[in-house]
């Protein structure tokens, strides 16, 4: 037998120390990166957590309100209302005319001594005029109403502000005229420069248009760019260059989408010695839309792009075997397949709209906006800007709004996210 | 070789993949009678042949094809053929099994709904009951019409694949290696099917499988390296092969 021949080799040894060893090593390491898997998954968690503990504890008490029971007494304040006008749409001109903000005002003072009404919100007189309107009899009697406090008060009660206030406060609570409640009009009022008046409600609003013209452009035209780059298309010079362009239009910094959609949508256009102003009002639903939309139109293009390249070839063969044209082998068999995969991108895409505010700065949504907006065209802000209006407030009472404000943008988002999800799931399992 | 014109006639057809060539210079007829076997090595241009004779050779960017296929005597590639119902009449069985992500019920009636073949509910629903029984399916999925296509084994997905294909009522049925993915008992089941559908249609198989071939064709083409080498008749074919490099491939020599 030839023994250097590569075929008599020596068995291999397991039990040698080296190779125990490198078995050793081996296992460290697998031990040492699942160590270090389970330490990051921990770490985001944990920031996570963070982030929703903070947020509720700050945020939930922008949900409620520190209501004053003020008792007023109608007959003595001589205040005289034509009771035949109460009915009518004039009644909140008559209420206002005949001096019932003073009325309140001077009740206030009445009931917690001077300066009593710097106990009471400036807007607590709207609580007063709509127990009027819903029942006129409480004109004729003494009655106790609650109104929302002030501003200060509210901050007093959770031992904010300075001696005099929370002494007063202090003195309210003793009295029993202080108590809590869920404030519903946080979620059906607008903006206000009153930390205790302010309502989520318009930016909210604003939001769902915005997010609504986001999706009903960039869905379609994201969904038919890719379904046309992937099937249709031919490959060369062009298609490559688009497909470049789309990638680098994804990475392109939100600010400066913002600025084109000020240049085109609101800027004012020369052609051919023709002045034409701007295409679209400021700061209104549709242009942040618009915006939106042409920067999260990659993103949706380049996901469903996967997503049909990932649908086997073999059910196009299939389908083109038994005669389908080509664009039922797209809309009867690619399309439902690569659904779960195009809405996974539009998911992203679409949470990460609904996040921005850089953008919508640059086309005016950032506009004090006192009413809802009533359609696609009217001034509106959208929750993040919002945000980011309120943090940047003075009074203390904001701090505890922003925070209100990041939980109902989370719910928002969740809920978004929640439907897609379900959507996703449906094409699943029907396939 | 016959007085009747052949169902589909091939006439010097060559085929490109951008400068290469895959397909020299073919002239086959299939007819309506006869199974039609290609056999050859891989990379031999067969299964590419196969393609061309329903233009599925469309949907690859760089392919080219020259010559003329004749299917009852219309030129296929001639702009007046509509690619579409062309695919109607000539169907085509893949390689793999690949029934729709759909319930059985749907792959069968896929077809003759894109091509309005049914007029109501039950006549769809004769459609499919008669395709699966001429795929001899029928007996073992009737009671779960509405499972999904891609839950049955990969013999069964192949005879729903040609129950799929029938149910358009094709002339011609193109077999791409049909048995290739499939176990010896479904190999067996695909192969007493073709027997079956021989007659009804005009059948033209790839494949790899001689024994395949000698079982189920009257007829067999011999390809190497794109080229056509012998074409006749199958016993003619494995007994007596007049060329050289036929007796070469069907003994074993190369393949």
């Amino acid at each position: 037998m030839n023994s250097a021949s590569p075929i008599a080799r020596a068995p291999t040894d397991w039990n040698a120390a080296p190779m125990q060893k490198r078995i050793r090593r081996r296992y460290a390491r697998e031990r040492r990166f699942r160590f270090f898997g389970l330490a990051a998954v921990t770490l985001s968690a944990a920031f996570l957590a963070f982030l929703l503990i903070t947020m509720v504890a700050n945020g939930w008490r922008g949900f409620t309100r520190t209501d004053v029971a003020l008792m007023i007494d109608f007959p003595a304040s001589g205040m005289l209302v034509e009771r035949a006008q109460l009915a009518t749409p004039g009644a909140d001109l008559a209420l206002a005319g005949a001096g019932l903000e003073n009325t309140v005002k001077s009740a206030a003072a009445t009931a917690f001594g001077a300066g009593g009404d710097e106990f009471v919100s400036e807007n607590a007189w709207l609580r007063v005029r709509e127990a009027i309107k819903a029942d006129p009899t409480v004109l004729d009697r003494k009655i106790t109403i609650l109104v929302p406090a002030s501003t200060e008060i509210d901050q007093a009660v959770r031992g904010d502000g300075n001696a005099e206030t929370k002494a007063a406060a202090a003195k309210l609570q003793q009295a029993g005229a202080l108590s809590r409640h869920f404030n519903m009009d946080f979620l059906h009022e607008s903006d206000s420069t009153d930390p205790v008046a302010v309502g989520i409600w318009g930016a909210l609003k604003g939001s769902l248009l915005t997010m609504l013209v986001t999706f009903l452009i960039a869905f379609p035209v994201g969904v038919l760019s890719a379904i046309y780059l992937e099937e249709y298309a031919p490959r060369n010079r062009w298609t490559d260059l688009i497909e470049v362009s789309i990638n680098n239009l994804a990475a392109v910094p939100s600010i400066i989408f913002g600025l084109l959609g000020l240049a085109v949508f609101l800027g004012s256009w020369s052609l051919f010695g023709y002045q034409f102003g701007p295409l679209l009002p400021r700061s209104a639903a549709i242009v942040g839309g618009l915006t939106l939309a042409l920067m999260i139109m990659p993103v949706i293009v380049i996901a469903s792009r996967n997503a049909i390249k990932a649908v086997p070839p073999s059910i196009r063969d299939a389908a083109l075997g038994i005669g389908a044209s080509p664009i039922q082998v797209v809309f009867h068999h690619v399309l439902p397949l690569a659904m779960p995969g195009i809405l996974t991108g539009t998911i992203i895409g679409m949470a990460r709209a609904l996040g921005e505010t850089a953008p919508l700065l640059l086309i005016g949504m950032r506009a004090f906006i006192v009413t809802p907006p009533g359609g696609f065209t009217d001034p509106a802000t959208v929750l993040p800007v919002q945000i980011f209006l309120w943090s940047d407030e003075v009074s203390r009472g904001f701090v505890e709004k922003t925070s209100a404000a990041i939980i109902v943008l989370l719910v928002f988002l969740l809920a978004m996210n929640g439907l897609a999800i379900y959507l996703r799931n449906k094409f699943e399992t029907r396939w | 070789m016959t007085d009747i014109p052949s169902k589909m006639s091939a006439r010097g057809v060559s085929v490109f993949y951008g400068d290469k060539q895959a397909v020299k210079d073919v002239s086959i007829d299939i007819d309506m009678d006869k199974v039609t076997a290609f056999i050859g090595p891989s990379g031999c241009g067969k299964s590419t042949f196969l393609r061309t004779l329903n233009r599925m050779n469309d949907t690859i960017a760089s392919a080219r094809v020259t010559g003329d296929i004749m299917l009852d005597g219309e030129n296929i590639y001639s702009s007046a053929m509509d690619v579409v119902q062309l695919r109607a009449r000539v169907g085509m069985v893949f390689q793999k099994p690949n029934p729709f992500p759909k319930s059985i019920f749907e792959n069968v009636a896929y077809g003759p709904r894109i091509h309005g073949l049914a007029a109501s509910k039950s006549e769809l629903e004769a459609i499919v009951e008669r395709s699966l029984k001429r795929a001899g399916l029928w007996e073992e999925v009737k009671d779960r019409l509405q499972d999904s296509g891609t839950a049955l084994s990969g013999g069964q997905q192949q005879r729903l694949c040609i129950a799929r294909a029938i149910a358009v009522d094709p002339e011609v049925i193109l077999m791409d290696e049909p048995a290739s993915a499939l176990d010896p008992i479904a190999t067996a089941k695909i192969e007493e099917l073709i027997h079956e559908l021989r007659g009804r249609y005009a059948i033209a198989i790839v494949t790899h499988n001689m024994q395949q071939a000698a079982r189920v064709s009257q007829r067999t083409a011999f390809f190497h390296l794109g080229t056509l080498v012998e074409y006749g008749e199958t016993d003619q074919i494995f007994t007596t092969p007049r060329e050289e490099r036929t007796k070469d491939y069907i003994t074993g020599r190369y393949g």
